[in-house]
């Protein structure tokens, strides 16, 4: 038998339900509370049953179904994977190095992995605008920006 | 009613709000232009600017924006034959034959004065409705609230095309998984949190937006390699003549009628959106054209560029009519505007025109100005709002991801919700590669705080009994359409109505309206 889209999609989802309504039993009440008709673990049980029956149904008509066995040829996951990697990495930045800096080193990267190589518009296509946008935030809307813990420490500001 | 259409007209032809629309119309046509970025991602991209201002114009923007988005989307199937939306796929069949015989002008000034007639014809039925459905609903109790939520979620499933219906399920019962996580709203005991401080609040709708949708987007154009394709030339100086005779006006002006009401009845129904009422107009006017311009459909027919366009228009407005009147969003886009009202403070539903009718009426009169904005100033604009298509995919891409990842940040200042964003996207490409439709999902985890309040106070009320889901007969009434609607796919197919949508509904799946 192949796997199908759907029976992939059916085992992910009643994996789902299992994980989360064995954690909604994990749900704490009050006293008293399972004996009210309706508590915190109500909905979540219930979403769990509904999820887990309806994954079944879906595994169990996956075999009818007209959508196509995955293919995973021509799609470019590397890249993907590094583009996720450098959101993860800004997200760092951010608290290290402040706000201007991690835009322009986001930018910067984000258009090298993305093919882009003329350092000419690397820099234009960056630094400016991450100035003008900083510039924006800090001073126009008078948005408060941290200036990074790393700059606190060097700097002792 | 006039009271509030005066103070609707007060607030919006407010100098700052005027601006709005305009700003608004502006981005969205800009955003709705690139390929693969729809209403949904538009929209959600300005969110974090609206926290900044006032509720009513922090809606008459993104009115204006849904707008724009809607057009742009138009305007890029039209001269390179990529839609920007699912709306506007249509618009391609006939509006790019269209630009290639050298009468792009014509297309694009045909798109516009038909989006401006659904817009106008929408936002009037939608002036008389909305009041009025709203003063019925206030009728409403915590059951009836419940089963109209049911009723929303299951319209989205059934809405979602042939062998996507238990999909859309499962995606709506999934966001409502996702909903459940934070501190319970009714006896403030922490679900699914882990111990992380951080999950304390749940998740925010903005985080899950941007990350199922405006990155994922982006991520998936990349994962595609879609980056890497030659930008197609576009010659402004062909764009041809933007004057349509008189006989074009004569054969086109029943179906820009026609199709605006259509398209509004469309977008009224929870979770069909434009992007039905597009192709359904498409396909209804096609079968009530003579022979010979029937023949025509697909090379180019006015009539066949004409009916989406004013249908996509006027189902835009449409979906704000369960919106603003019961809380329950029409589309994936006014699921985005109900999270953001929420996040102000308004509960959109029956009380909104009578606690806030500045907000109420200010989007419905707004709505109008956005279709004036759009004819007056975007389309003589056209040429010049193309060019910034140029602008090469390896610089556009990063500087998407940077407006959906700041656009979070900088509503929490915390750089855990970024690292979620990484999370969920992940998982929301690998759910699109299985072909799960995103905007259910994001039904389902909107909804879901609500529904959990008003089944919890619904059986208190009724002691535990489910009772209630028929004891009132408008509770039943509701429930009874609710599984009506989960019925629908699979009448359709026993009765041969499969044939009708199931184009349409491959196209919807992509969640954009």
């Amino acid at each position: 038998m192949t796997l199908n889209k759907d029976h992939i999609g059916g085992l992910i989802f009643l994996t789902i339900a299992v994980v989360y309504g064995y954690f909604a039993h994990d749900i704490r009440m009050f006293p008293g509370d399972q004996f009210e008709p309706f508590n915190a673990q109500t909905l979540p049980i219930a979403l769990a049953w509904a999820g887990g029956l309806i994954s079944l149904v879906m595994l169990a008509t996956a075999g009818r179904s007209a959508e196509p066995k995955p293919t995973l040829v021509n799609l470019d996951f590397m890249l993907v994977g590094k583009l996720m990697v450098l959101v993860w990495l800004f997200a760092q930045a951010l608290s290290w190095i402040g706000f201007l800096a991690a835009t322009i080193l986001f930018l910067l990267v984000g258009y090298w992995l993305l093919g882009e190589r003329r350092i000419r518009t690397l820099l234009l296509a960056s630094i400016p605008f991450a100035v003008g946008f900083w510039l924006l935030l800090a001073k126009v809307l008078d948005i408060y920006l941290a200036p990074g813990k790393l700059w606190q420490l060097v700097l002792g500001a | 009613m006039w009271d509030g259409i005066f103070t609707g007209l007060t607030t919006a032809i407010a100098p700052f709000n005027i601006l709005m629309v305009v700003v608004g119309c502006f981005c969205g046509t800009f955003i709705g232009m690139l390929p693969g970025l729809g209403p949904i991602s538009a929209v959600a991209l300005m969110i974090p600017i609206t926290y900044g201002l006032d509720p009513s114009s922090g809606i008459i923007l993104m009115a204006g924006v849904y707008y724009g988005a809607v057009f742009g989307g138009s305007t890029s199937s039209i001269l390179i034959n990529a839609p920007g939306c699912s709306s506007t796929v249509v618009t391609a069949f006939d509006g790019y034959p269209l630009a290639q015989q050298g009468q792009a002008g014509k297309a694009l000034a045909l798109a516009a004065y038909c989006s401006f007639t659904g817009g106008t014809i929408g936002a009037l039925i939608l002036l008389v409705a909305a009041p009025a459905l709203a003063s019925v609903s206030l009728s409403f109790q915590s059951s009836d609230y419940f089963a109209l939520m049911v009723l929303g979620l299951t319209a989205v499933a059934a809405f979602s095309g042939k062998g996507q219906v238990l999909k859309a399920l499962l995606m709506t019962i999934f966001g409502l998984m996702i909903a459940t996580i934070g501190t319970d709203a009714i006896s403030g005991i922490p679900r699914f949190t882990f111990g992380n401080i951080d999950l304390i609040d749940g998740i925010s709708f903005l985080l899950l937006a941007m990350a199922t949708f405006a990155l994922a987007e982006v991520v998936m154009a990349v994962l595609k390699g879609e980056h890497k394709d030659e930008d197609v030339p576009m010659d402004m100086s062909s764009l041809g003549s933007m004057k349509l005779s008189k006989e074009e006006v004569k054969q086109v002006a029943p179906t820009a009628a026609r199709s605006s009401l259509f398209g509004f009845l469309v977008g009224v129904l929870p979770g069909a959106g434009a992007t039905i009422a597009a192709f359904l107009a498409y396909g209804i006017e096609r079968n009530l054209s003579p022979r010979a311009i029937k023949e025509k459909f697909g090379k180019g027919a006015l009539r066949g560029l004409a009916a989406p366009e004013a249908a996509n228009n006027a189902a835009s407005t449409g979906s704000f009519v369960p919106l603003l009147t019961l809380g329950i969003p029409g589309s994936g886009t006014t699921a985005i505007m109900l999270g953001a009202l929420i996040a102000y403070g308004i509960q959109p539903g029956p009380r909104l025109f009578v606690d806030n009718p500045e907000v109420f009426w200010s989007v419905i009169i707004s709505m109008y100005f956005g279709n004036i904005v759009l004819l007056i100033l975007n389309l003589p604009l056209i040429p010049y709002i193309s060019r910034l298509l140029i602008i090469p995919r390896p610089i556009l891409i990063p500087l998407i991801l940077f407006f959906s990842i700041t656009g979070v940040y900088l509503v929490s200042f915390n750089s855990f919700d970024i690292e979620l964003m990484v999370l969920i996207t992940v998982a929301a490409i690998f759910l699109r590669l299985l072909a799960f439709p995103m905007a259910p999902m994001l039904l389902g985890f909107i909804l879901g705080g609500m529904m959990e309040t008003n089944l919890s106070r619904a059986l208190i009320i009724s002691d535990g009994s489910l009772a209630f889901l028929w004891q009132r007969p408008l509770t039943a009434l509701i429930m009874s359409l609710a599984v009506l609607a989960l019925m629908l796919p699979v009448l359709g197919r026993l009765l041969g109505f499969g044939r009708l949508n199931t184009e349409s509904m491959a196209v919807a799946d992509k969640g954009e309206g």
